[in-house]
């Protein structure tokens, strides 16, 4: 190679390995962020839709216990 | 009361802003890698020190070494600046939370406080890369490393501080003191190159500015680069509303019980 092109291309393989990480690592910096967003609201969706079972389920619970207390009055209203 | 809470507008999940934000995630992405080609395949190459002669190479000729590293600088210079606008969000709901008390001011601020952390570490892996390889250093005490040191150092502490008091109300009071004391370093670590004039660390205008090829690729990364923060905000303040209501859900089920 004629050695002033030696000369004047000199710094570009020495600061690929530079250029190329600086890239790579914002990259990756941001992925990382994203998926840590995206674990997070997978997780909290899992624990909504397990509360909102939860919640559905004790309100069932005490509307049915609401209901037998009060044919239970009722009952008693007859009798006496 | 009542009529004051209801006087403050308060951000919420499912706004207008989510509705755009996949899209502007898309254009982020888009630009982002577009200004990446750019700044390979179209800008003009930057030179550095002179040569032992002179060539002719793509119809000009070049007597300088040519400085690939210089790269580097469409996507630092971004980042740092879309660092700064998360740091001044942070700031702006920090405020907002000191007058009003609302902890939801809080989540904002400390949503964008983890946005502007984020632009901070590639701002800091870019400079990095760059120091290293025209400086011959990882680290060296200049003023614009050393300014933009202690804001990333005052942006850790903000989590680190947030932590460690267990009441919300002080802990959200002491990290808001702690966000509008990062910004006050911003304009600090800005114009520290320009106030000392020992300083090595590259000025744009010190330099002899920017051609019209390059400043193009730097807008085109800058602006996907605010696309990709901002979207990033939304989708991170949308899981801290989503944990936020588990926790609440979590508490009425307990007292239920």
């Amino acid at each position: 190679m004629n050695p002033i092109l030696e000369q004047i291309y000199s710094t570009v393989i020495p600061s690929a390995p530079y250029v190329i990480a600086a890239y790579a690592l914002i990259w990756v910096a941001l992925l990382v962020y994203l998926l840590f967003i995206m674990r997070g609201t997978k997780k909290a969706q899992a624990q909504m839709t397990l509360l909102e079972e939860e919640l559905a389920a004790q309100e069932a619970k005490r509307s049915a216990e609401a209901s037998l207390s009060t044919s239970a009055a009722l009952g008693e209203d007859k009798v006496s | 009361m009542k009529e004051k809470a209801r006087e403050v507008k308060l951000p919420e999940s499912g706004q207008w802003p989510d509705r755009i934000a996949p899209v502007v995630l898309g254009a982020g992405i888009v630009l982002s890698t577009l200004g990446f080609l750019l700044a390979f395949l179209w800008v003009g190459p930057v030179y550095g020190a002179s040569v032992d002669g002179v060539e002719l190479i793509g119809g000009s000729m070049v007597s300088q070494m040519l400085l690939i590293s210089q790269k580097i600088f469409y996507f630092h210079m971004p980042v740092a600046i879309v660092s700064f606008i998360a740091l001044a969000f942070a700031a702006y709901y920090a405020i907002r939370f000191l007058m009003t008390k609302e902890q939801r001011f809080d989540s904002c601020s400390q949503v964008a406080m983890e946005v502007a952390l984020l632009f901070v570490i590639c701002t800091m892996i870019t400079g990095e890369m760059w120091t290293r390889f025209e400086w011959g250093v990882w680290w060296t005490w200049e003023p614009r490393l050393t300014t933009y040191l202690i804001l990333m150092l005052i942006v850790i502490a903000y989590f680190i501080l947030r932590n460690a008091v267990d009441e919300p109300e002080r802990s959200a009071t002491y990290s808001a003191v702690i966000s509008i004391i990062a910004l006050i370093d911003v304009p600090i670590c800005f114009m520290v190159t320009r106030l000392i004039p020992s300083s090595i660390h590259p000025v744009v205008l010190r330099e002899g500015g920017m051609t019209a090829d390059m400043g193009i690729c730097l807008a085109v990364c800058l602006l996907g680069l605010l696309c990709v923060g901002f979207a990033l905000y939304r989708a991170r303040f949308n899981q801290l509303r989503l944990s936020q209501r588990v926790e609440a859900m979590k508490q009425t089920l307990e007292e239920q019980q």
